[in-house]
């Protein structure tokens, strides 16, 4: 409980600095006086905290969110250290139908983009599931035909990176790299109605992820349908990060370490994992996408370059800094 | 069951002569193909009775280097990826989980950004450095401190290293538009181009390491049952993933410096030999050498004959033909067990 409190308190802390830093810094006060609206408060500051600030903060925290709750379901599920949504074939689906859309259409719209991300991540996962699919699954099966087909969607990637036009294929890497610049309070009110059902069906099915993480035999013994609930965590994964991938590209490293940090800190139970991934990811996001525009102002790098590196350093601290034996 | 001949032995046998038999042909046939069709005779003639003639001099300075490289960068890779998946016992290892790729990459990034675009031979070294020692310092991460003993704690520090090297190089790329444009054919991993000195200068590192491990073999068999029963049968484990990891720098660190990072080679070779002979080490690594080596060339010669071209990247065509054929395998394959 204090753990959850520390991070609710840093989240907070961070909404606030995200609000008040940037290329035009507001002091506590100017923010303060905006926030709650009064009369002081000039319509400048209203505008950059409100139409600029805030909804590219919501993005980021639900972005975050969302993928360290993919990540958590794809870490018991498959039974593996390194699962993550991408095992499915979500990031090389969305990528390769990103890059197909920016190098092969002469003018694409921008409007285009999360769509073709989405619809290539879910058709990806589908493939995966289906091939996998043989009077049952198995985690070894999803896992390895996971990676014969993202093999074949990074061919077509790497293809067209190889062969494009060199502006297309920067501006196909900058939005792959995973940002949250284009944020806006449609985008975050999408994202978080899209989201709010598949996150708390998860948390909600807890119980289940705890038995099948012992193994397809031990769970089938507990009396779990163990292929049902695992076809059920997939298409719950598919839409979380599904989502998450066409609102912000890919942001890759959050949902490999924020299962995993959250594992750390409060135990194997799912019904505690949860909610503390969720919340470790959502301050990763945002604290990259802070970092990141604050860092080498006026460039902005983008979200997903930064949480990999700040999140990996503050990860190998976490595994290796400190005696934290693991149970 | 570890040692003697079972029946199956036999069947394993046939199955490696084959496909040593495939790649004899199929070398002939890719040094045989091109712009200029030469017929395995003058090949022949090239080799041992060198005149000086142009199609001699075809052969012997553009199509055998670049057959070689593919030789000798598959059957490692291939070698090295079974090494991983054995050491870190995890269906999702490969070199690339070492940092060897990512680091490969880094290195030969930060080079063209502060020299400029170079040669072929300098990127070799840098690739071989930056491959060397991001393995190298993966492998310090991963073996000491509280989650050393572990084989977790070293799949997880390659995952760190990996993603934090290939950020730093998407940050330096997505500013630098010139190096992108040179590197994006690199990264996608090419054979073509490459001379006789450039293969010479890694092959003894290569056979170096494919004889240590065939060596390794029967101790690998040991590994991959996982640390605890390891040392129940008398293994000291940490010993050995230590020599097994040299090796697969020694091994992959060259193939990624001659070929770029051609990731696929060595993530689902070695899956195809355990679902084609078992368990056994001592017949995964060989039927690895030679798949690999195998798979390396018949894509590069399939990409310069489908698409006419000579610089089509071989890590493309790789995944085109690998990944169906290993999707096929997998389906049928791969059981319940894991």
């Amino acid at each position: 409980m204090r753990l959850t409190t520390l991070l609710v308190v840093l989240l907070l802390g961070l909404v606030a600095a995200s609000l008040a830093l940037g290329d035009i810094s507001l002091s506590w006060r100017d923010l303060l006086e905006t926030l709650s609206g009064s009369p002081d408060a000039t319509p400048q500051n209203a505008m950059i905290v409100f139409d600029l600030r805030l909804p590219r903060l919501l993005l980021a925290l639900l972005v975050g969110a969302a993928l360290a709750t993919a990540g958590t379901i794809m870490l018991a599920v498959m039974r593996n250290p390194l699962a993550e949504p991408g095992v499915l074939g979500i990031n090389s689906g969305a990528a390769a139908a990103v890059m197909a859309v920016i190098v092969l259409m002469p003018r694409p719209p921008v409007v285009l983009l999360p769509i073709a991300g989405f619809v290539g991540a879910v058709v990806m996962a589908a493939a995966v599931y289906l091939l996998a699919w043989r009077n049952g699954t198995s985690s070894l099966r999803i896992i390895l035909i996971g990676i014969g087909l993202g093999a074949l969607a990074s061919a077509i990637t790497t293809f067209l990176s190889a062969f494009g036009e060199i502006g297309d294929v920067q501006r196909a890497m900058i939005w792959l790299a995973g940002s949250v610049y284009e944020a806006d309070m449609v985008k975050v009110r999408l994202l978080f109605f899209w989201l709010i059902l598949p996150m708390a069906f998860a948390w909600i099915s807890s119980r289940e992820l705890d038995v099948i993480r012992f193994g397809d035999n031990s769970a089938r013994s507990l009396g779990q349908p163990v292929d049902l609930v695992r076809g059920l965590m997939i298409v719950l994964c598919t839409l979380i990060s599904g989502a998450a991938v066409a609102a912000a590209g890919l942001i890759g490293f959050v949902g490999l370490v924020a299962p995993h940090i959250a594992s750390r800190l409060v135990g194997p139970s799912h019904a505690r994992i949860f909610p503390v991934a969720a919340l470790s990811g959502a301050i990763l996001v945002m604290a990259s996408d802070l970092l990141g525009r604050l860092a080498l102002a006026p460039v902005q790098l983008p979200a997903g370059i930064v949480t990999a590196l700040i999140g990996a350093p503050f990860f190998a601290y976490l595994l290796w800094g400190r005696q934290h034996a693991r149970g | 069951m570890i040692c003697g001949f079972d029946t199956n032995d036999g069947k394993r046998l046939f199955v490696l002569l084959f496909l040593c038999c495939m790649l004899v042909g199929m070398s002939m046939w890719a040094v045989t193909l091109g712009m200029m069709r030469i017929s395995p005779f003058t090949v022949w003639n090239a080799l041992f009775s060198f005149d000086g003639s142009r199609e001699h001099l075809l052969v012997t300075t553009i199509r055998l280097p670049r057959v070689l490289a593919g030789l000798v960068a598959g059957s490692a890779l291939a070698v090295s990826g079974a090494i991983m998946q054995a050491v870190t016992n995890n269906p999702l290892a490969s070199p690339g989980l070492l940092g060897i790729n990512a680091g490969a990459a880094f290195a030969v990034v930060l080079m063209m950004t502060f020299f400029g675009a170079g040669t072929g031979d300098v990127y070799m070294w840098f690739a071989f450095c930056g491959a060397g020692c991001a393995a190298l310092f993966v492998y310090a991460l991963g073996s000491f401190g509280p989650a050393g003993h572990s084989t977790t704690g070293l799949i997880l520090a390659g995952a760190i290293v990996a993603t934090f090297l290939t950020a730093l190089t998407s940050a330096v790329l997505i500013f630098d538009q010139s190096t992108l444009d040179a590197v994006r054919l690199w990264t996608a991993g090419s054979l073509a181009g490459r001379t006789t000195a450039q293969v010479a200068a890694v092959a003894p590192y290569i056979l170096t390491g494919l004889i240590a491990a065939f060596f390794l073999a029967r101790h690998l068999v040991t590994l991959s049952l996982g640390a605890d029963a390891a040392r129940s049968l008398g293994q000291n484990p940490m010993v050995w993933r230590a020599v097994a990891i040299a090796i697969v720098i020694l091994l992959a660190g060259s193939a990624v410096a001659l070929a770029g990072p051609i990731g696929f080679v060595g993530l689902i070779v070695p899956h195809i030999a355990r679902l084609t002979v078992g368990v056994d080490y001592r017949w995964i690594l060989p039927f690895c050498a030679i798949g690999g080596a195998l798979l390396v060339i018949a894509a590069d010669t399939a990409g310069r004959m489908v698409f006419a071209s000579q610089s089509f990247p071989v890590g493309v065509t790789i995944a085109l033909i690998g990944a169906p054929f290993f999707l096929w395998l997998a389906r049928n394959r791969a059981g319940e067990a894991v």
